[in-house]
């Protein structure tokens, strides 16, 4: 019978996230003839991940594509997909994210957040971008950096010596222009559309972090949902996300391309420095995450 | 259907707006058949106010506080005094030129209202204003906060719609500049009607002393802008640093205030926030609940529909959010239109995001001063005493020469990008 | 006269009870408020001395932020004993006395029932009886109801969220307090108290 689902996002319309959403329902409708839709809910207008998380538990809401930094906070094992330098390369992330060992750690979703992982969506490698002049990992020691806050770049960073700093999102630009923060950490394309080219001297490529999302269903409603529409829906996400994570690698030589002309210097730091980082890192999460292991070992295969 | 009904019933019973919010929430959850949502509702509520951004409501409205009880607000009224007061009208003036310069302080128009209402409405009556007249002007008067930087306003709108939050804010100052101007005409043409009062007049020895008294009093925004500037808080941040430069004028150098009198200046500080804070948490819940039933979508496939170009989609906008704006305004109008209405906006019609958000935030600061829920209205009325629903009556004209301003902002692209690159 | 008020003083005892406890809470109220407030501009300016010095604390914005929920919440229930939320009066204000007075009962009445109506959202939403069903493990009670509400953890504070969301169930009851205090007043059964300690300035010619 004809059903609509509800998905909710954090991201603005526009995103290439939001963009995959509005395709997985146009599929969707186009294969069943209108049997099933999609309305996408942008911008968090339900509520911040957290609240979609609630929501989804409860059965109200049927999807949501979540950041694994939200998700990370509740399961140990999702948040080791953030780890520094499990990949060392954006084409790299994109294999990640389709390897055995990263869809299998869905398979904790249903028991620790009540919901169903479907597919992986993801950003590039995070960049640093700094109003000093730095060139390599160590120059990153002391500077007060402003970082996402999740506890995995909280640790690493601090690993790295930098005083991390959280900042709100729609303050970052100004701390930047004012020197509250001496850096930041964002992806290419986020800092691309809000210009932190503009107030930054030195963009430090790490290759280190990047933060994925889960195309997440609701537990409860994926028991409503007959086997076949079930099969359908997975394959559908999966064909729209298999393509966001192709076209994001793709672009990234087009957007350093970008960031050339701008007048900033980029740099890129030596993973080789990373070693004692790593090590550090590691003593705290691995017991957390021991699957942590399987992923290095999976990240160094590709 | 139901929902409006039973929202128009409970509000004109007098029943709170803030539960008058939530229980139309609750009314519509009932009405679509997904009781589920019910369990969300509390935590909903919660995250209504759960965002950085509001912790500048509190802040703003302590240094209001704390500028009042130091004096300090009130050489600031004095030295516009001494330049604007012997005009027919003056203190009316003085109103809208202390509220201009106010703004550069402040980002948020009820934390304003709260401040320049304590002083500018007494002070007003005390010269002969009606003093729902002198509350409503100041209402007004406030619409500058969020319009001329730093606002709060426009760095949400810079989050919902990824632009730059610089951009935004200097997009502000042009339409905050024809706003102050118009107000001044407005006020030039309703003091002949009126027959305003002058002020006493002054000697030019009286005017110096005046504007040097008042001169260590520009040390607050200057503390608040270099804070900024020089790197030591941001935004909201700059309002607390504020209120330690405040308490430091007002007990060094005007020797008004008294460290004493600080719990009692928090706790009307406290509860001059709740009283905005909650509406907030209510706002956000019934957008939500909206939201959820396809509301906001539905209409703006309808404007698609309807609209075939860009000014007259814009024209449409404006009287939707006009609309909207009459419960919903500020903030959480933000969040419940913006996403869908900007797509629209950028995609089909061409229109820069920078000119409409400055059209879509001027409109939803309007709303604040729109009955039946009219915030500015009921911040000037809980400082005064004075009735908000007569307020939004004696200032009328204020609300047309704003509906001239958002004609001009809609139709003329250059007011708000003149001043970027 | 000394006969009635004989008479009457075991009716009025539940009033007062409800009296009673609606002050000693807005007297709990006050000055939580006030506390909150030095806590907010505290914490914000600790942050700003100490990422300006380099040495950032990591979770000061998320503490300032719970600190201004919990002062709207706590300010949202002292306001309603202080009848300082607005309401609209454009109707009520022309009616007669009588029906004015029902239109008051009506309005706090419905104060009551939003408290009991949130009360009743909290129970459905924190399920106490299933968490202590459930021996107060966050886990198994999550796995048996799909309630992950005790599993989770704020972002930087690492505090447990229902701690935080505390607030609701405690707004949920004082306002139900407040609200039936409020309609003792509006039928006349107990005299409007003075609530001293909250002096607004005019604050209180409103509605
Ligand atoms: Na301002
Ligand atoms: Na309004």
């Amino acid at each position: 019978q004809a059903r609509e689902f509800r998905l909710g996002i954090l991201t603005p319309n526009g995103h290439p996230w939001n963009k995959a959403a509005l395709k997985v329902g146009d599929m969707l409708k186009a294969e069943t003839n209108g049997r099933l839709s999609l309305t996408v809910f942008h911008s968090g207008q339900l509520g911040n991940e957290a609240a979609m998380l609630q929501q989804m538990q409860s059965g109200a809401l049927d999807m949501g594509w979540i950041m694994a930094a939200e998700l990370g906070s509740r399961v140990p094992a999702i948040a080791a997909i953030t780890a520094p330098y499990v990949v060392d390369s954006t084409p790299k992330i994109a294999k990640l994210v389709r390897h055995p060992v990263a869809m299998k750690l869905f398979d904790v979703l249903p028991r620790e957040t009540g919901t169903v992982g479907l597919a992986w969506g993801i950003t590039g490698m995070r960049a640093i971008f700094s109003a000093r002049d730095i060139s390599s990992l160590a120059d990153i020691r002391g500077m007060k950096l402003r970082i996402n806050a999740t506890p995995v770049y909280r640790d690493f960073y601090q690993a790295l010596g930098a005083a991390p700093t959280p900042i709100p999102t729609p303050a970052v630009f100004d701390a930047m222009t004012n020197g509250q923060v001496d850096g930041l950490e964002a992806d290419l394309e986020f800092s691309w559309n809000q210009r932190f080219d503009k107030v930054s001297k030195v963009i430090l490529q790490m290759n280190a972090v990047f933060m994925p999302m889960i195309a997440l269903v609701s537990g409860r409603v994926w028991q409503t949902v007959p086997a076949g529409d079930r099969e359908l829906i997975t394959k559908t996400v999966k064909t729209a996300l298999d393509a966001q994570i192709d076209e994001l690698a793709l672009n990234e030589p087009k957007l350093i391309e970008q960031f050339r002309a701008a007048p900033i210097t980029i740099r890129t730091a030596n993973v080789a420095d990373a070693q004692a980082v790593i090590q550090d890192f590691d003593k705290i999460w691995l017991p957390k995450a021991p699957v942590l292991a399987d992923l290095r070992k999976a990240g160094a295969s590709l | 259907m139901i929902t409006t009904t039973a929202f128009m019933i409970i509000m004109l019973v007098g029943v709170p707006i803030g539960l008058c919010l939530c229980i139309a929430g609750m009314v519509y959850i009932m009405a679509s058949g997904n009781p589920l949502l019910f369990q969300s509702f509390p935590l909903q509520l919660f995250g209504g106010v759960d965002s950085y951004g509001l912790i500048a409501i509190p802040l703003f409205i302590l240094i209001g506080e704390i500028m009042n009880g130091g004096g300090i607000t009130r050489r600031i009224v004095d030295m516009a005094m001494a330049f604007v007061g012997q005009l027919r009208g003056g203190l009316a003036y003085v109103n809208i030129l202390a509220n201009m310069f106010v703004s550069s302080i402040l980002g948020s128009a009820t934390a304003q209202v709260a401040i320049m209402a304590q002083i500018m409405v007494p002070e007003m009556e005390k010269k002969g204003y009606d003093k729902t007249f002198a509350a409503g002007l100041t209402a007004y008067g406030g619409m500058l906060g969020p319009i001329i930087p730093p606002s709060v306003m426009f760095v949400v709108y810079s989050v919902l719609a990824q632009v730059s939050v610089s951009d935004m804010l200097i997009a502000g100052i042009v339409p905050g500049v024809v706003l102050t101007v118009m107000f001044c005409v407005v006020i030039a043409l309703m003091g002949y009607v009126y027959n305003y009062p002058r002020a006493e007049p002054m000697t030019v020895r009286q005017r110096i002393s005046t504007i040097l008294g008042a001169c260590p009093t520009l040390l607050i925004p200057i503390v608040i802008v270099g804070s900024i500037l020089g790197g030591l808080a941001n935004a909201t941040e700059s309002a607390a640093v504020g209120t330690v430069a405040a308490a430091l004028i007002g007990r060094y150098w005007t020797k008004e205030f008294s460290f004493s009198r600080l719990p009692e200046m928090m706790l009307r500080a406290g509860i001059y926030s709740a009283v905005v804070l909650f509406l907030v948490a209510a706002a956000a819940v019934f957008s939500w609940v909206l939201i959820f039933g396809k509301v906001p979508q539905e209409a703006a496939a309808w404007i698609q529909s309807v609209a075939k170009d860009p000014v007259s989609f814009m024209l449409l906008v404006n009287v939707i959010l006009l609309v909207i704006g009459t419960v919903i305004d500020g903030i959480p109008g933000l969040i419940m239109t913006v996403p869908i209405l900007l797509p629209i906006a950028t995609e089909v019609y061409g229109i820069d995001p920078r000119q409409f958000g400055v059209v879509v935030v001027v409109n939803l600061v309007l709303g604040l001063l729109s009955p039946p829920v009219g915030l500015c209205f009921f911040v000037a009325a809980a400082v005064t005493g004075a009735k908000p629903g007569k307020m939004f009556l004696v200032t009328l004209p204020f609300f047309g020469i704003s509906c001239v301003l958002l004609v001009l902002l809609s139709l003329y692209p250059f007011l708000s990008l003149a001043l970027l690159k | 006269m000394i006969d009635q008020a004989i008479t009457s003083a075991p009716v009025i005892a539940p009033y007062r009870v409800i009296t009673g406890a609606s002050n000693r809470l807005l007297a709990v109220e006050r000055l939580a408020i006030m506390g909150l407030m030095f806590l907010l501009t505290g914490l914000i300016l600790v942050n700003v001395v100490t990422r300006y010095t380099g040495f950032p604390i990591y979770w000061i914005d998320e503490s300032a932020v719970y600190s201004v929920v919990w002062l709207t919440f706590i300010g949202a229930s002292a306001m309603t004993r202080l009848r300082l939320d607005f309401s609209v009066t454009m109707l009520t204000e022309r009616l007669p006395p009588g029906p004015m007075k029902i239109a008051k009962v009506i309005s706090t009445g419905a104060v009551v029932a939003f408290g009991l109506a949130l009360a009743a959202m909290c129970w459905l939403w924190m399920d106490p009886v299933g968490i202590a069903r459930a021996g107060f493990d966050a886990r198994e009670f999550a796995g048996d109801s799909f309630n992950f509400l005790y599993t989770e953890r704020t972002q930087t504070l690492n505090w447990p969220t229902w701690v935080l969301y505390l607030i609701l169930p405690i707004f949920a009851v004082s306002m139900t307090i407040h609200g039936a205090a409020n309609i003792l007043e509006d039928l006349e059964l107990v005299p409007k108290a003075a609530l001293p300690g909250f002096r607004l300035s005019d604050i209180d010619a409103v509605n």
